[in-house]
């Protein structure tokens, strides 16, 4: 292993030797069981279609739906759409899939915020827990420069991000197969689209809804490390990432008027805003913009951490 | 012998506008142990940062085997092994886990080396506990151990006896003064218990407000000076007090029930008999080496001691 290798190994080791990390996996674990366990319960899903009698079992679907629509005003809404989906089937003379571990996959796409809480804390804590021990001082006395160790501790919360989220995934996918089977390995479903229905790959969605919803949390993760760094304080910064991740989008909305909106770091987090024939939040903005400007944000995060990581005195207490 | 490991020229320190470190220089030879004392607030412990780059200093340099701490900072770094204030160790992680965590830190240090390190300081049964529940006094060892993982050429240690038992401060002198006599190791101790230092050190420095106010070999005042402080405890003690004075010419003065003063020990037979002559009863005669506490009390004060 080559010396920063080591480092991370390190850094991996802490977190992953800790109770704590472990109760976190384990809350993970019992929520997407919960999930599965409602799902499977109430949720009244097809698990198959049959080869010759997929057509009679949607139109029989439709008529349900119907009735249930004149008899509960509130349902309108979404019968609507199931049977417009339904139709989209009967229309276009596919054979849909029934649910199974892919499509429950794609809907824990939610849990995903779990994962940036986690990786928030994971990320408030590597630097500000060191000066909490006080083992920051035996850590800053090796023959190691200050910004390696930084970006060891740095990676290491990327990889605790990536292991979580794999664990989601996988984890997802096993209870999905347990509960719901696994209908085959490329599943394709109609989805409702801003631009009308849509014949999709599951695992395309699964990719894309995952992959912009990383923004946030890679984002809120490197401000969690920093004020984690700047303030050596690992319950600021929880508190802040957190508040921030949850009253972000309210924060827009109340300086939208403002020229300046459009600058603000959760005005741009939300890349999805930009495909799909989505409209963007303010009129002008483009991805290339967010990017930019997401760009500058994830700097700024990263150098205000070196240059107090580096340049501070480390200090009684 | 007088090899220089480490050397300390003009060394300052400012926080804000208050300048807590006045300009320290002196310099520490190889296989020499070095005390450090001072009161509270000195700036020991100040001092010791910015000897191990911790803190950054605002003037001067300090050189580690000729290595510049600012400019070679790795380099001179991989000579010192260090505990600064208390040994902290991760308490979720066993002695054997936080010494493999440093291990990784420096390249070229074997698991033989560990286990080494492990029996230098006497605590291959408490490897697979958690430090959590390791006492005071091993923690310091696995302090210890830590910074000597490397084979440091300087070591180190502020309070080093801290939370020991005295067997344990009894093992660590030994161990200490035999690294800097066979592998030429310099020690930088730092401590407030004066006869603790006494006894470990061969050079002291102290410190006071930022500034080294006394550099002085421990040995050499023992030499040069024959006087004793004296305590006897007799009665009454105001005619005890004349008789010393009418008869020897030395000035003592009452402590409580018994009397205080400087002279050599050779007196004492005679002072004694001075006592028993003219009915004075002698009850407790004790002798103390003139020592280091005086004339750090001297330099220092005695109420700013911590």
């Amino acid at each position: 292993m080559g010396n920063f290798t080591k480092l991370i190994y390190n850094e991996l080791t802490k977190m992953y030797i800790r109770k704590s990390t472990w109760v976190m996996y384990i809350l993970l674990g019992v929520i997407i069981l919960g999930i599965g366990i409602i799902a499977n319960m109430y949720g009244e899903l097809e698990e198959s279609y049959e080869q010759d009698t997929w057509r009679e079992v949607l139109q029989k679907e439709n008529g349900q739906l119907t009735t249930e629509m004149e008899q509960e005003e509130f349902l309108q809404g979404i019968n609507t759409s199931l049977i417009e989906t339904n139709n989209y089937y009967l229309e276009n003379d596919i054979q849909p899939v029934g649910y199974g571990a892919w499509q429950f996959v794609m809907e824990n796409e939610i849990l995903l915020s779990l994962v940036s809480l986690l990786t928030i804390i994971v990320a408030a804590g590597i630097v500000a827990n060191e000066f909490r021990w006080g083992t920051i001082k035996l850590i800053l006395i090796r023959p190691i420069t200050r910004t390696k160790i930084l970006a060891s501790k740095y990676i290491a919360v990327l990889f605790f991000s990536l292991f979580t989220l794999l664990f989601v995934l996988l984890f997802s996918w096993i209870i999905g197969a347990i509960f719901f089977g696994v209908e085959s390995m490329n599943p394709s479903i109609v989805l409702e689209k801003n631009t009308g229905l849509e014949y999709v790959s599951v695992f395309g969605e699964i990719i894309s809804g995952y992959g912009y919803q990383l923004v946030t949390l890679v984002m809120m993760a490197t401000f969690a490390f920093m004020i984690s760094t700047v303030f050596r304080n690992s319950a600021l910064a929880i508190g802040t990432a957190i508040f921030l991740m949850m009253v972000g989008n309210q924060i827009v909305f109340f300086f939208i008027e403002r020229s300046w909106a459009k600058y603000i770091l959760f005005a741009n987090t939300d890349l999805n805003q930009y495909t799909n024939g989505n409209t963007p939040l303010i009129e002008g903005m483009t991805m290339g913009f967010s990017v930019t400007v997401l760009i500058v944000y994830y700097a700024v995060f990263l150098l205000l951490s070196w240059v107090f990581f580096t340049k501070r005195d480390v200090a009684g207490y | 012998m007088s090899e220089t490991a480490m050397e300390l020229m003009d060394v300052k320190k400012r926080i804000g506008k208050k300048e807590i470190i006045k300009g320290l220089s002196f310099t520490i030879n190889k296989g020499e142990i070095f005390g450090l004392i001072g009161p509270n607030g000195a700036g020991k412990t100040t001092t010791i940062r910015m000897m191990v780059g911790l803190m950054q200093l605002s003037n001067g340099d300090v050189k580690i085997l000729g290595k510049s701490i600012k400019t070679n900072y790795k380099e001179a770094i991989r000579e010192v092994g260090a505990i600064v204030e208390n040994p902290e160790m991760y308490p979720f992680m066993t002695g054997a886990q936080n010494l493999a965590h440093y291990a990784r830190m420096i390249p070229g240090i074997s698991k033989k080396r560990v286990q080494e390190v492990v029996r230098i300081v006497g605590l291959e049964k408490a490897m697979k506990e958690k430090v959590g529940k390791y006492s005071l006094g091993m923690r310091q060892r696995l302090g210890i151990a830590q910074a000597l993982l490397h084979k440091p050429s300087i070591l180190i240690l502020d309070e080093p006896t801290n939370g020991l038992d005295p067997a344990g401060i009894r093992e660590i002198r030994m161990y200490i003064r035999r690294l800097a006599t066979e592998q030429n190791v310099a020690v930088i101790i730092s401590s407030h218990l004066l006869s603790e230092i006494e006894l470990m050190c061969d050079r002291i420095g102290i410190i006071k407000n930022g500034e080294l106010v006394a550099l002085q070999q421990v040995n050499e005042k023992a030499d040069q000076n024959n006087l004793n402080q004296i305590q006897m405890e007799v009665t009454p003690v105001e005619r005890a007090i004349e008789l010393l004075k009418a008869h020897h010419g030395i000035h003592a003065v009452q402590v409580e029930e018994s009397l205080s003063f400087q002279s050599e020990k050779e007196n004492i037979p005679s002072l004694v008999q001075t006592f028993v002559q003219n009915d004075v009863s002698v009850f407790q005669v004790e002798v103390t080496k003139s020592t280091l506490e005086d004339k750090f009390f001297d330099l220092i004060g005695e109420n700013t001691i911590g």
